[in-house]
């Protein structure tokens, strides 16, 4: 019956997003996630025999090492030196000011799920914080011919901002539920010792073996399958799966030098089903009840990401030598989240200690994720006017 | 018949650049040669390092006009280079000493349409089009496919 409900999932999931989006404006994740609600087990999913969510946990897994791998092989270390110091600058910003501001704004909130310690629940959400979704912010940069410095800046920015996310994610739970500093440290020695060394080893294989298929239908099952074997020896050796999966990406890249696109587009082109999935298994999780007894949190997050993605981002790109046009309106092309962070979240619901706050922190990333969606592109939109970027206005206007 | 002979029978010279060169000199080396569809990169001593193919190129450089993009190819966008960022390091070719029917295999298994002929020092010494081993492989009084 699994297999019944992902093909359920994906096919309405991509009507109802689709309509949606025609109709009546809407992102298209808004359509995913109500199917999923639909579909959760305590509506319709019970009726195919779904008591729980629990069969989701190995393919949100997966799904995930796919994404990491895609986010690792997105650049190469020779584009790493060109990339620019107020790039790498406002990238740093952004990520640090994220997770900072919501770590301590949720800290002096002091709202925690009975089953976490106020500093691991901080910890894990500061860690969700600087993700971003970079399609929603390409969307507005192609719908709007935007054009500049703060458009190159934000495009750079968002490609390469969730690798560090996913990094600071990996060593947050790899600290989380460590009981002493010195467990702690050595937990996050292996975890992040073992994924670079499997992950470094595994990109040099993959590449390697790719020589020797030529036909480009081979090379899907070849790169599924290193990362479907790298997660699986992360969860078994219990070293972080996203870190290796993220460093295989990385490595293939670097090992197969400039012309990496077939060993990265096969996998690309998933990623959208991928995100179908997230948002779905995310509506699965809803519950009204959560919302409104975590509303305060929800604003609390909404808010601290927010101030510190634009102060972070801000900061850094003026630190880093970028011009004014960049630096005091790059914090506007930053809200928008999306489907790593619902992927981030969804992978806490089956983890051991977070049984009641993976739950909510489900549902809190998906409350925000949706206005985010909201109101990021109208956020991006005005970044980019503000700066002069825009280039053609909608609707066939001619250029500036 | 040997691949020698067969460049003396289609003649066609294919475009080369510099590894250093930018995209756009690329671009417009391959605009002045309709008939060629692949650029190939070369080393200072003019031995061929790399390929890089017409769509691979004009995905780049018409990237801004995308709607959407993976992080690979953003990255692309934001930080430039030049061809060798960009070429292929492991691509096919042909030995001028080999016989036709050799090269068809990797046309087929590779879907490239254009397989460059090196000479004993790796400079490019001619181009095998796939449009023209399909025309000689339909025409019944041509027996150079074999």
């Amino acid at each position: 019956m699994e297999i019944l409900l992902i093909g359920i999932l994906l096919l309405v999931g991509l009507i109802f997003g689709t309509l949606g989006s025609h109709y009546f404006g809407v992102p298209r994740v808004v359509g995913y996630i109500l199917v999923g609600m639909l579909f959760a087990p305590d509506i319709l999913g019970e009726q195919l025999g779904m008591k729980d969510t629990e069969w989701t946990q190995p393919l949100v897994s997966v799904a995930l090492g796919v994404i990491a791998y895609v986010i690792g092989g997105a650049i190469s270390p020779n584009q790493l030196r060109r990339l620019g110091w107020s790039i790498v600058g406002a990238t740093l910003g952004e990520v640090s000011g994220a997770f900072l501001a919501v770590l301590g704004a949720v800290l002096l909130l002091g709202m925690t799920v009975a089953d976490l310690p106020l500093w691991s629940f901080a910890l894990v959400l500061g860690a969700l914080a600087p993700a971003t979704a970079p399609a929603a912010i390409v969307a507005v940069v192609h719908q709007y011919r935007a054009r500049g410095q703060l458009t190159t800046t934000l495009l750079g920015m968002v490609a390469i901002d969730d690798a560090l996310g996913i990094l600071i994610f990996a060593l947050v739970m790899a600290v989380v539920g460590s009981g002493s500093l010195g467990v702690a440290l050595g937990t996050a020695f292996w975890e992040i010792g073992a994924a670079l060394l499997v992950g470094g080893a595994g990109g040099f294989v993959i590449e390697r073996l790719s020589r020797r298929f030529h036909e480009q239908s081979m090379l899907l099952p070849l790169l599924l399958g290193g990362i479907i074997l790298t997660t699986g020896l992360a969860a078994w050796a219990e070293f972080s799966a996203l870190l290796a999966a993220m460093v295989l990406g990385f490595s293939v890249r670097w090992f197969c030098g400039p012309h990496a696109e077939r060993l990265f587009e096969p996998v690309e082109d998933l990623e959208e089903t991928v995100f179908v999935l997230f948002f779905a298994f995310a509506g699965m999780h809803f519950s009204p009840a959560a919302v409104i007894d975590y509303w305060p949190l929800m604003l609390t997050y909404f808010l601290a990401r927010a101030i510190g993605l634009f102060v972070g981002g801000g900061s850094g790109a003026r630190l880093a030598g970028a011009p004014r046009a960049v630096w005091s309106n790059v914090g506007f092309g930053l809200f928008p989240q999306g489907g790593v962070a619902i992927g981030l979240a969804l992978l806490l619901v089956h983890q051991s200690g977070f049984s009641q706050a993976g739950h909510v922190i489900v549902n809190l990333i998906t409350a925000t994720t949706l206005l985010t969606e909201a109101v990021g592109a109208i956020s991006v939109r005005y970044g980019l006017r503000r700066a002069g970027e825009i280039g053609l206005e909608q609707a066939g206007g001619e250029a500036k | 018949m040997k691949i020698a002979d067969w460049l003396e029978r289609h003649a066609v010279t294919g475009v080369t650049v510099e590894r250093n060169a930018s995209l756009e000199e690329a671009a417009r080396a391959l605009l002045a040669e309709p008939e060629c569809r692949d650029v190939y990169v070369t080393d200072a001593e003019g031995r061929v390092v790399g390929h890089l193919g017409f769509r691979r190129l004009a995905g780049v450089l018409l990237s801004a006009h995308r709607p959407t993009h993976s992080r690979r190819q953003m990255l692309e966008r934001v930080t430039g280079g030049p061809v060798d960022e960009f070429m292929d390091r492991h691509f096919i070719s042909a030995r001028i000493d080999e016989h036709v029917h050799q090269v068809l295999h990797p046309h087929m298994e590779r879907r490239v349409e254009d397989i460059p002929v090196l000479d004993g020092d790796g400079r490019l010494a001619g181009i095998i089009r796939l449009v023209d081993l399909l025309r000689a492989a339909i025409d019944p009084s041509d027996q150079s496919v074999g």
